[in-house]
C-alpha cells in the first residue's frame, strides 16, 4: 500500500513513505508543502495548472504517481526564481501583465520555461501551440504570448 | 480524483522482470504503466483498479528507434516527443510523425508513448489509426517466454481492446523496409487545436515506376467500432496517379461511403463522413507527394 520514495524537488531531497496511489501533484503540495503547483481540473489532465518539470521536461504532475518520480529531479514554480530574483520568463510575465488571477500561471511558466529551452526562437504560432495544454480563463492568452515572445527576445 | 488503493508498485529493469512481476498476480490485476497519459486518467476515474502497477520506465530494451535492412523498429516505450522528430520515420512512415506531433499537448508528448497508446486503443486516439494505416506489426512477449508478432490489423480490435493478453508485454512496433517510392501521412480533426480526433485519417501509398499508385492503405480512427481500413478506397487507388484529382476524390468518397460512422456529442454521422472525405483526399495527396520524394 505504501512505498518509500525519494524525490528531489528544487534541489531539496524529500524522502517519505507514501501510498502508492498518491499523485505527484499531491506529493508536491502535501508532503513537500510546495503549494505553488496548482490543481485545476484534478483528474482529466486537461488544465495544465499542475505542470512541473521532471528531469527538466514539462509534465502534468496529476498524471503521474509520486512513485514514478522516485529517484528523479522535479522542479516546481518555487524553483524558478534564483536568489530572490525572478527568472527572465517570470520577469517578462510581470512586465507584460501576463496574469490576472494567477491560478494557471505556475503551470504555464513551468511549461514555457522548458519550451524556450527546446525552441529559443519561437514564432507566435509555435508559442500558441506550445500553450495548448494550459488553460487560462482570464487573459485571453494575448499578454502571455507577448511575454513568452519577449522573454525569448531578451535571452538572445 | 485519485486512484483507488494500489497495493504494490514495481519498477522492473528488464522485460523479463516485468513479466515475472505481472505473473505474481491474477490476469488483469497488475497493469503495465508506460507513459501513463491514458492509464492514469483511467485509474483516477476508477475505470481500472489495479492491485499492482508495473512501471516500465526503467526497461531500456523498450525504448528508442532503430533502423536496419529489415526496416524500422520503434520500442514500445518511445515517447511522442521522440517519434515526432524522428528522421527514420520521414517519408514512408511520415504518418507516425504526423500523428505523434499533435497528440494532446507538449506535456503529454513528453511522457506519452506509442506502445501505451496502442495497447490502450482508445476510441479517439491517433496512434492506432496511424499504425493501421502504415501497416506496422506488434512484437509481443509473454511470461512463458513465448514471442509473437501480429500485424496491426490483427492487433487492433474495438475500442479499448487489442489482441494483447494480460500476461504479455508489447515490446516494439516494427515497420518493414519500405520501397523507395513509398509515403504516408496522417491528419485528424478535433474540436480545438490538437484535440482528440473526431476523425483521423492515415494513408500509405507506394508508387510504381510510372508514378501510379501500386499499393495503398487507408485507415480511419474516431469510429465507434475502433480504427478501420477502407479497403474499397484502397482498391480504387490502384493504378491512379496522384495528379488525378478526380480519382483521389472518388477514392476518398468511397471510404466515406463504406465506413460506418456514429453520431455523438462531438459530431454527427454525416459530418464524420464529410471529414473522412476531406481529410482522406488531403492525405492521399500528401502521402503520394512524400512517396514521390517531394
Amino acid at each position: 500500500m505504501n512505498k518509500t520514495v525519494k524525490i528531489t524537488i528544487n534541489g531539496e531531497v524529500f524522502e517519505q513513505s507514501v501510498p502508492v496511489r498518491m499523485l505527484l501533484s499531491d506529493f508536491i503540495r502535501e508532503v513537500a508543502s510546495l503549494t505553488g503547483t496548482h490543481i485545476g481540473c484534478t483528474y482529466e489532465g486537461v488544465c495544465g495548472a499542475c505542470t512541473v518539470q521532471v528531469d527538466g521536461e514539462a509534465v502534468k504532475s496529476c498524471l503521474m504517481l509520486a512513485s514514478q518520480a522516485d529517484g528523479h529531479n522535479v522542479t516546481t514554480i518555487e524553483g524558478l526564481a534564483k536568489d530572490g530574483k525572478l527568472s527572465p520568463l517570470q520577469q517578462a510575465f510581470n512586465d507584460h501583465h501576463a496574469l490576472q488571477c494567477g491560478f494557471c500561471t505556475p503551470g504555464i511558466l513551468m511549461n514555457m520555461d522548458e519550451f524556450l529551452k527546446v525552441n529559443p526562437n519561437p514564432t507566435d504560432d509555435e508559442i500558441r501551440t506550445g500553450l495548448v495544454g494550459n488553460l487560462c480563463r482570464c487573459t485571453g492568452y494575448a499578454h502571455i504570448i507577448d511575454a513568452v515572445r519577449d522573454a525569448a527576445k531578451r535571452a538572445r | 480524483m485519485y486512484p483507488a488503493v494500489i497495493e504494490d508498485y514495481q519498477r522492473p529493469a528488464s522485460i523479463d522482470e516485468a513479466l515475472k512481476a505481472a505473473a505474481r498476480y491474477d490476469a488483469g490485476e497488475a497493469l503495465f504503466l508506460a507513459g501513463g497519459q491514458s492509464l492514469m486518467q483511467a485509474m483516477k476515474s476508477r475505470l481500472v483498479r489495479p492491485r499492482c502497477v508495473i512501471d516500465l520506465q526503467a526497461v531500456k530494451d523498450l525504448k528508442g528507434v532503430s533502423a536496419s535492412g529489415a526496416g524500422v523498429r520503434i520500442g514500445a516505450m518511445t515517447r511522442y516527443v521522440e517519434i515526432a522528430k524522428e528522421a527514420k520515420l520521414k517519408g514512408a512512415y511520415g504518418a507516425l510523425g504526423d500523428a505523434a506531433a499533435h497528440v494532446g499537448d507538449r506535456q503529454v508528448r513528453n511522457r506519452g508513448t506509442i506502445g501505451g497508446s496502442l495497447c490502450w486503443n482508445y476510441l479517439a486516439a491517433c496512434m492506432p489509426a496511424a499504425n493501421l494505416g502504415v501497416g506496422s506489426s506488434m512484437e509481443l512477449i509473454s511470461a512463458s517466454g513465448k514471442k509473437r508478432t501480429l500485424v496491426a490489423d490483427e492487433f487492433i480490435k474495438g475500442p479499448l481492446d487489442t489482441a494483447r493478453t494480460d500476461d504479455e508485454v508489447l515490446v516494439a512496433t516494427t515497420l518493414p523496409a519500405a520501397p523507395s517510392k513509398a509515403g504516408s501521412a496522417y491528419k485528424k480533426w478535433g474540436l480545438v487545436t490538437d484535440a482528440l480526433p473526431v476523425i483521423g485519417v492515415a494513408v500509405y501509398v507506394e508508387l510504381d515506376g510510372g508514378g501510379a499508385i501500386s499499393k495503398a492503405r487507408f485507415a480511419v480512427g474516431g469510429l465507434a467500432t475502433g480504427p478501420k481500413r477502407a479497403k474499397g478506397a484502397e482498391a480504387a487507388l490502384i493504378g491512379k496517379k496522384a495528379s488525378d484529382a478526380a480519382a483521389i476524390a472518388a477514392a476518398a468518397e468511397k471510404a466515406s461511403a463504406e465506413l460506418e460512422t456514429q453520431s455523438d456529442l462531438w459530431a454527427d454521422s454525416a459530418y464524420r463522413k464529410n471529414l473522412i472525405r476531406s481529410l482522406g483526399g488531403e492525405m492521399i495527396a500528401l502521402a503520394s507527394k512524400r512517396a514521390a520524394g517531394q
